[in-house]
């Protein structure tokens, strides 16, 4: 049996290994940095997130109108009222509608212009990526505010422009009209975060190696074949990770709804998000027990659609592995 | 030289130490300022702001403490003195404009600190601003009225330019609900493309309620409760007829069509650029337009709010008003906060407030003295004539008091159901209402159950006046006999 003799290490480095200090007192100095790096991040992340996570939970079993001092223990009172209060159901339908409108939609928008922004033989392609990338960098409170002006039913633009073109002969009223003012805040919010979706898919799509393209190509496959047999299969792992990404992003629209409708007319765009708000800080009497069960409620459902997301990362990973 | 990790090491202990740091120095202890030569103080008067600047650079001049104003909108105020009083930061001084506790809870729950003025130095405002359960407790002065009970937000201010267009004789046309609307009716067809008759704060629940319970009275009603019974009527007829006129001002096509997204403030800056004629509001309508819309000044007159019937005079019932301006209990200068309020008690003060053109003085008959809009001197003219002192089960017993804190707001309120009715999403105005009577009943049981548990002497019929005359005011004597 040959044995393959192990070259001794140069002289020097034999020497700079004795010098070091044994491996249990390393380990434990880098254990030491380790948290040292992690302190401020842990601190912070335990301040701003964790500590008002279990705070909520225990202000739900309270009765507290954030100007006493005292709080009363009323166990799952508020829970019961929040669960039996029609106007909460009401948010919780509309929250749900707004995510049903929003997230097919823009999936499928995104995919659209995320396949022609891609190719090759675009003029401008970066500057069109940039323009369509520009409205999320924009403030949302902002882009509520300006709304208003825009789809003003008097004087806004987009009135003034159906009035010109005939189309109506008064404005409409799209965010005074219950009929209308959700709708137009899917528009918008659709627009606003385009870019982030459109950016996930355009990521996507450098996944997809050129070679294949190139040898279905040479076997005369058209872009229509490219797209239906080569392209959409391989995003698929990334059409299940980008939808529950969309999907969990909808459950966060309170900036624009608020700046754009503040909920109503009547309750017509109270989401969640908005429900919770009104009762902790713009009620007559502010009921923090009561809005924290909302919050704990609503919560709940984020984490099942987290769950979801979970489910769907693990099938992403298992078919990349079965490839 | 120093190492890689060296750096790294001194650089995070750094960000760590600034960190620690700055969070020590950010935290003010006791609701105090930086330095124990300033004073922090808060209000909504906007229309006052440069007044009250200027008075408080005068108080730094004469007594060395420095004040650091903000002035908030009234509806973040509230929001603002919530998250103040929990982190224990209130203001040495404030008014209450957004939160809805009586002030006799407040004082209970550690917010207020009784203010430290002698008597003498009050002698120039009217006794009868004063009430134990409002402005005193036990006697002792816990906040001081700057603003009169006896005004309304519904007066009608109307565009004269437009007006004049539209042939009207205001104070003719306008003293109707049928001749607000025929007046609306004519500003739109003399005004031409793009004029809207009325413009309303449609988004603002809280004051279209406010509208709908002052229309409601200037049809004949008492009010959200009737004294007499301590019912709530929010149900009965002027009220479902007020909120009906409402509704055909729009179904005539004379509202404004953006009105569903304004409020207030926004409603007020639209209409000061002429696209609307008519414009419910208080009398502190003309001092933000002189404060922040100049130019509009000259179109602006006003007429009293619109009665249900021709040959009616308005009647309307205000509650006592508790004081404006309060010290906290938490603050470590009480006497210097004392002598800053002071300051708004001189009769020199209170003429340059009124001439702010903002909520009617305490002291009515200094609108007549100020250097005023010629608006404010017959808005102060109207609300003389027309608005009364109603009783108030807070000054019979103070554990009503208790009682009001322990009601949770019930959904939808009064400026909802009007919202929902304008929207058309409430078919039903009687029965929505009556439902809302119905919620509003249970609940005040509910509260006076749980306050009486606590060992407070109350029950529902605190709220129940039978010495009361409509019409009259419901002075302190009348309190004895109740």
């Amino acid at each position: 049996m040959a044995v393959t003799a192990v070259p001794e290490a140069p002289a020097e480095r034999r020497t700079r290994r004795a010098d070091r200090p044994p491996k249990g007192s390393r380990q434990g100095r880098n254990q030491l940095w380790v948290w040292l790096f992690l302190t401020p991040t842990v601190v912070l992340y335990g301040v701003y997130t964790v500590y008002p996570i279990i705070a909520s939970y225990w202000y739900s079993f309270v009765e507290w109108n954030g100007f006493d001092a005292d709080k009363t223990w009323v166990g799952l009172a508020n829970y019961k009222a929040v669960l039996a209060d029609p106007l909460f159901w009401n948010s919780f339908k509309i929250t749900v509608l707004f995510m049903v409108a929003v997230v097919p939609l823009k999936v499928l928008l995104t995919l659209l212009l995320a396949l022609v922004l891609n190719s090759p033989k675009l003029p401008l392609r970066t500057l069109f990526r940039t323009a369509f990338f520009l409205p999320v960098v924009t403030t949302t409170a902002i882009v509520g505010v300006v709304m208003q002006f825009v789809f003003d039913p008097a004087s806004g633009p987009v009135n003034v422009v159906l009035r010109e073109l005939g189309l109506v002969a008064d404005g409409i009223n799209f965010l005074g009209d219950p009929k209308t003012a959700l709708w137009t805040v899917v528009g918008v919010y659709i627009w606003k975060w385009f870019g982030v979706t459109l950016i996930y898919w355009l990521a996507a799509l450098q996944t997809v190696p050129d070679e294949v393209y190139e040898a279905a190509a040479i076997d005369g496959a058209g872009p229509w074949k490219l797209l239906h047999h080569i392209t959409l299969p391989l995003l698929k792992p990334f059409a299940v990770i980008i939808t529950l990404l969309t999907l969990e992003s909808t459950l966060k629209v309170f900036d624009l709804m608020l700046t754009m409708t503040n909920g109503g007319p009547f309750y017509a765009t109270e989401v969640v998000e908005i429900y919770i708000y009104r009762w902790a800080f713009a009620a007559t009497v502010p009921q923090l027990g009561f809005a924290s069960a909302a919050a704990v409620v609503f919560g709940l459902f984020v984490g099942l659609v987290g769950l979801l997301q979970l489910a769907g990362i693990r099938a992403v990973r298992k078919t990349r592995s079965d490839r | 030289m120093i190492s890689r990790r060296g750096f790294l090491g001194a650089s995070a202990g750094a960000a760590l130490g600034a960190l620690t740091a700055s969070a020590c120095s950010t935290a003010p202890s006791g609701g105090q300022a930086a330095g124990a030569k300033t004073l922090r103080c808060w209000d909504h008067f906007q229309p006052r702001a440069d007044l009250h600047k200027k008075l408080f650079a005068d108080f730094q001049k004469s007594s060395g403490v420095a004040v650091e104003y903000t002035v908030y909108n009234p509806n973040q105020q509230g929001q603002a003195l919530q998250l103040a009083f929990g982190s224990k930061q209130l203001p040495d001084v404030f008014t209450t404009a957004g939160v809805q506790l009586p002030h006799a809870r407040l004082r209970k729950e550690g917010w207020l600190a009784p203010i430290e003025i002698e008597k003498e130095a009050l002698s120039a405002m009217p006794a009868d601003v004063f009430l134990n359960g409002f402005t005193h407790f036990e006697d002792k002065l816990y906040s001081l009225p700057l603003v009169n009970f006896r005004q309304y937000s519904t007066l009608t201010w109307y565009n004269v330019e437009l007006a004049t267009k539209a042939g009207l004789d205001p104070e003719r046309d306008l003293a109707t609900w049928d001749g607000f609307r025929q007046a609306a009716r004519k500003i739109e067809a003399a005004g031409g493309d793009g004029i809207s008759g009325w413009i309303a704060p449609l988004q603002f629940a809280p004051r279209l309620g406010e509208h709908v319970t002052e229309l409601s009275m200037a049809a004949g009603g008492v009010g959200a409760v009737d004294p007499r019974t301590g019912e709530y009527g929010h149900a009965r007829d002027p009220f479902v007829h007020a909120i009906e006129f409402l509704v055909s001002l729009k179904k005539d096509g004379l509202l404004f069509p953006a009105s569903t997204s304004l409020d207030a403030r926004t409603s007020r800056a639209r209409w000061s650029t002429g696209v609307a004629g008519l414009f419910f509001d208080g009398p502190w309508n003309i001092g933000v337009v002189n404060d922040q819309f100049k130019s509009f000044l000259d179109k602006v007159g006003v007429a009293p709010i619109p009665t249900s019937e021709a040959g009616r005079e308005a009647i309307l019932y205000a509650s006592p008003k508790a004081g404006d301006y309060c010290v906290a209990a938490t603050s470590q200068h009480q006497d210097q906060a004392a002598e800053l309020v002071k300051l708004f008690t001189s009769e020199e003060v209170m003429l340059a407030e009124t001439e702010q053109m903002d909520g009617m003085p305490v002291n009515l008959d200094l609108v007549d003295k100020a250097k005023v809009h010629p608006t404010y001197k017959t808005a102060a003219g109207i609300f003389r004539r027309q608005v009364r002192l109603r009783p108030a089960a807070e000054v019979r017993n103070p554990g009503a008091s208790d009682v009001v804190a322990e009601m949770k707001q019930i959904e939808p309120n009064l400026g909802g159901i009007v919202q929902g009715v304008l929207s058309g999403q409430l078919k039903d105005v009687r029965k929505a209402l009556k439902e809302y009577d119905a919620k509003l009943t249970a609940e005040r049981d509910r509260a006076v159950k749980a306050v009486a548990a606590k060992g407070v002497e109350v029950t529902a019929d605190d709220w129940a006046f039978a010495n009361w005359t409509p019409g009259q005011d419901y002075g302190r004597d009348k309190y004895k006999t109740s």
